[in-house]
């Protein structure tokens, strides 16, 4: 036909750019000439792309809602830390002692173990200048690695997609979640996120007989299908899509959407087939994030193409009563780190995985009149792999009210620098371009 | 620039775009009695909505609760350690229920109030001053400001950014009830030149310290739960504020505020980005700003300028605009002719799909646009279509309700949702929409639906695979009826307006 290319560029286009290789599309010519002049650059970083199939793969783990860091890495042995919590503070008894000074709160013996085997390093006092105490101006600082006093719209994670990951397939990075975080916004719109595999798809509600077509869905395909968006009036738009521009002003907004549900489609098909080939064996606690990271393993373990899956944690906000809520969230975080790196390690895939969490802040030295914290500053990363460099790494920030600022812990490492050495080092890629400017890249790995 | 548009081009396709953007759209028949009129008649009947009587009760809750509230607190300082627990649960309990009510209201009052403008401007506002119930808590203030946007929503901009500063929940919001003259906090001070009116880069960090000592003293009297001028707390002294310098207070601020040479064009972009989709050019906004500014800082004649416009009328803001989770919801609900869900079903498809009413994310408000659309919440879009077009909910996910709520939240809201499924409502009436005798030439029938529900048609490609999925029914029924609007609804299409 006239309005068709050939089966094999085709296939080429849709391998290169973002669809992977299966599917028996047809594209239209007008699409298949934007593509040719984009294709050049496209397939050449298609082609020496690194993907999650075979390369090295990020996890990250947000704990939402500011994880009382000094409760977690505990300086157990320090009179300063005693004084300012006379009921929350934890002895040595209540610790996994990792020197004289430091211990793991009593319920992370999964972190406990891994940092036996050397998988575990702890970046200590980790933040930014003027932090800044809301939930979500500070979750946006971390998210976008901007200064303080500076906002962008863009996520670090994103900004490495559109540097990094030109011409990959849309599942380059994956969250697993109803929204997509700010670290993944983009440019180029890359990215997916949803939260169940099971509901990632379109319900048609139909129920055919065994053997028998869902003819619902087949129409909604159709109804979805970029070659169904016609070849008039749409081309200035189209050009984004193609490149998979996500223009946030200008361009047709129906183009970039029917880009979205294409994504939509092709991933959903991608993970409910991973979710039905690769069975879970591996036992995980039975919380939400137990469950998000069981499926990053059977992804992985499937195959997906992802470079960067981001999961979190919510429930660290512990204004009140927090013993006990820190201590459940803690077990659930170090059990299902166990079960997780477990599960890659039977896998043969945990030397190709990094899992880096992070929390918005910290939380006030002193604790308040109601068995809680408030929100703080600097607090510890953990970093999880085996070829991690493990141990306790940066400097523990000082207690002493005089080396306070307001209350809170002074950070010691900028998260920058943290995500520096992630990008350098595990990623292998330059960090300044995503970054913004050079920080010097902690030796993560 | 900004010339009204000629009657020559005032038809049924402008009047559709006309009611999608300054209200919720609406049914054939509404555009067609709209598209009867003369453009400036027209638009006159949306802006000047005070004529039309609105008496929408507010809910039975909404009434001042400091004494509750002082009952409360009483009650729970005197309670043992167990005890402080339950009685904080029932308030959270009593409060969510409340906000869910409360997004319920609002989401039926968008849906069949008579004054679908003044719903729409509501909404921009409650975008624009973004406060969240989540740091409020108060569902009483949440109402109220409500209102005040309601109340003054077409009104001066110097009487609403006052009133909005001076109201509750924003005192609550953004601490400046909390501001003293010892230590004053910056944080409305500050919001209210980057994000509520002049933008980035037309203040310094000097203008924030010293208009934030301007503003202490605005504080709330926790017994009248009203704004409260405490002078004890005020710093009396000279401030200088863009470059004046006197004895300011925070109504002075305001005022030296809408003074600002920036204040009309931000305010003014910020409008047309809102109903046109996108941002407008330096040009256009200066013509904006100019008549804004030519209206006494008005917002009536703006809105009336804007909606007669050639530029809002132009191919490349017509149907153009995503569909925020509240336009897609309350559009469809108008657009078949059908109820929205109970309450607590409704605002779960909202939050799910990214806008929760009464908590917008950040004091940013939402970010809009194609920001509303990831794979996930396309997908979503789909699913919940047939949810409003069956009105079961079946095919919601549990996880659904549980969105947003970690913890004990989710687990109220599931049971809640439980409870709302034993009264269906909702759901739309096919024969209502194509009664049978209009069911036979196909045809016909795909142009009657696309008409419905898109004002246009899809592309031909598109149209014959809604038609082949017809072809081999011979009689449809309401359930093929149904399928087909789903089908509709289930495409990229569909979610622009």
């Amino acid at each position: 036909m006239k309005n068709e290319i050939h089966l094999h560029t085709r296939r080429e286009f849709l391998r290169t750019t973002m669809l992977g290789g299966a599917l028996s599309w047809t594209v239209p010519v007008f699409l298949a000439d934007t593509f040719s002049a984009l294709n050049a650059d496209a397939r050449d970083s298609a082609t020496q792309t690194v993907t999650g199939r075979d390369g090295t793969i990020l996890v990250v783990l947000q704990m939402a809602g500011g994880n009382d860091g000094l409760n977690t890495v505990v300086p157990y042995a320090n009179d300063d830390y005693h004084r300012a919590r006379p009921r929350l503070g934890l002895s040595a008894a209540d610790v996994l002692k990792l020197d004289g000074n430091i211990g793991l709160h009593r319920s992370l013996k999964g972190f406990k173990s891994l940092y036996d085997a050397g998988q575990l390093s702890v970046v200590q006092g980790v933040g930014y200048p003027n932090p800044n105490r809301s939930h979500f101006r500070s979750t946006e600082i971390w998210a976008t690695a901007s200064d303080a006093e500076q906002v962008e719209k863009y996520g670090w994670i994103g900004r490495y997609f559109d540097s990094n990951c030109a011409g990959a397939d849309p599942t380059v990075g994956v969250t697993i979640g109803r929204q997509l975080p700010q670290a993944f916004w983009s440019n180029s719109g890359k990215g997916i996120c949803f939260d169940n595999p099971a509901n990632y798809r379109f319900q048609s509600g139909a129920h055919p007989r065994p053997g028998q077509p869902d003819r619902m869905e087949e129409s909604y395909k159709k109804l979805n299908d970029v070659e169904m968006a016609g070849t008039d009036d749409n081309s200035g738009g189209s050009i984004g899509m193609l490149a998979g521009a996500k223009p946030m002003h200008g361009g047709r907004a129906v183009d970039f959407i029917e880009r979205t549900a294409l994504d939509a489609q092709v991933s959903s098909d991608e993970v409910r087939a991973i979710a039905n080939r690769v069975p879970s064996t591996a036992n995980y606690p039975s919380s939400q994030l137990g469950g998000a990271l069981k499926l990053v393993a059977r992804l992985i373990a499937g195959g997906l193409p992802t470079r960067i899956y981001y999961a979190s944690q919510g429930g660290y906000d512990t204004h009140t009563n927090q013993l006990a809520t820190q201590e459940r969230l803690l077990t659930d975080l170090g059990d299902s780190m166990k079960a997780f790196t477990d599960d890659l390690k039977a896998q043969g895939n945990l030397s190709r995985v990094l899992i880096m969490t992070f929390s918005e802040f910290g939380r006030r030295v002193a604790e308040n009149a109601n068995g809680g914290t408030d929100h703080g500053a600097a607090a510890p990363m953990f970093i999880v792999g085996e070829r991690v460099k493990a141990g306790l790494l940066g400097t523990q920030p000082s207690l002493a009210s005089a080396d306070l600022f307001q209350g809170d812990i002074k950070f010691t490492t900028d998260f920058r620098s943290v995500y520096a050495g992630v990008l350098e080092h595990w990623l292998k890629t330059k960090s300044a371009p995503i970054l913004g400017r050079e920080f010097t890249p902690l030796p993560v790995v | 620039m900004l010339k009204p548009l000629s009657s020559r081009h005032w038809n049924y396709d402008t009047a559709a775009h006309l009611l999608n953007r300054a209200g919720f759209g609406g049914p054939p028949a509404e555009i067609a009695a709209l598209a009867a009129l003369t453009p400036e008649a027209a638009v006159a009947q949306l802006v000047d909505y005070e004529d039309i009587p609105d008496n929408t009760p507010p809910p039975g809750w909404a009434k001042p609760n400091a004494e509750e509230m002082r009952r409360y607190q009483q009650a729970y300082k005197a309670a043992a350690p167990e005890e402080q627990l339950r009685l904080r649960r029932e308030m959270f309990r009593t409060q969510y229920q409340q906000i869910v009510e409360l997004r319920g209201w609002w989401l039926n009052r968008m849906r069949h109030g008579p004054r679908p403008l003044q719903e729409k401007v509501v909404l921009f506002w409650h975008g624009h001053f973004a406060t969240s119930f989540d740091k409020v808590r108060n569902p009483y203030f949440m109402w109220r400001q409500n209102e005040v946007f309601r109340r003054l929503a077409t009104g001066n901009w110097l009487l609403l950014l006052t009133a909005v500063g001076k109201d509750p929940a924003m005192l609550l919001w953004l601490d400046q009830a909390k501001s003293v003259r010892q230590h004053p906090n910056e944080n409305f001070a500050r919001e209210v030149m980057e994000l509520f009116a002049l933008g980035e880069g037309h203040y310094t960090e000097h203008d924030i310290t010293e208009a934030a000592r301007a503003l202490t003293g605005w504080s709330l009297d926790y017994q009248t739960q009203d704004f409260m001028f405490r002078p004890y707390v005020h710093d009396a002294g000279d401030n200088t504020i863009f470059g004046q310098t006197g004895n300011f207070n925070g109504d002075d601020f305001m005022e030296l505020i809408i003074a600002h040479p920036q204040s009309a064009r931000f305010i003014t972009g910020k409008l047309w980005e809102f109903f046109a989709g996108d941002p407008p050019s330096p040009k256009l906004n200066d013509a904006l700003a100019d008549v804004f500014r030519g209206a006494g800082n008005n917002f009536k004649p703006l809105l009336h300028t804007l909606f007669r416009s050639e530029e809002f009328y132009d191919a490349a803001v017509v149907r153009n605009q995503v569909k925020s989770p509240v336009q897609w919801l309350v559009g469809t609900a108008r657009l078949l002719e059908c109820e929205l869900p109970p309450p607590v079903v409704s605002a779960s498809l909202t939050r799910s799909l990214g806008q929760d009413l009464f908590a917008p994310p950040n004091v940013k408000g939402w970010d809009g646009g194609m920001s509303w659309i990831t794979t996930n919440t396309l997908l979503a879009r789909y699913n919940d279509a047939a949810t409003l077009l069956t009105g079961s909910i079946d095919s919601m996910s549990a996880q659904d309700f549980a969105v947003g709520n970690g913890g004990q939240g989710g687990e109220m809201v599931k049971h809640f949702a439980e409870r709302a499924t034993r009264f269906r409502v909702g759901g739309v009436n096919a024969a209502k929409i194509v009664p049978p005798a209009d069911r036979t030439d196909k045809d016909k029938l795909v142009a009657a639906l696309e008409h419905r529900l898109l004002q246009t048609r899809l592309k031909p490609d598109k149209e014959k695979a809604l038609r082949d999925f017809l072809a081999p029914k011979q009689q449809l029924t309401d359930a093929d009826i149904v399928t087909a609007l789903r089908l509709i609804m289930s495409t990229p299409e569909y979610q622009t307006a």
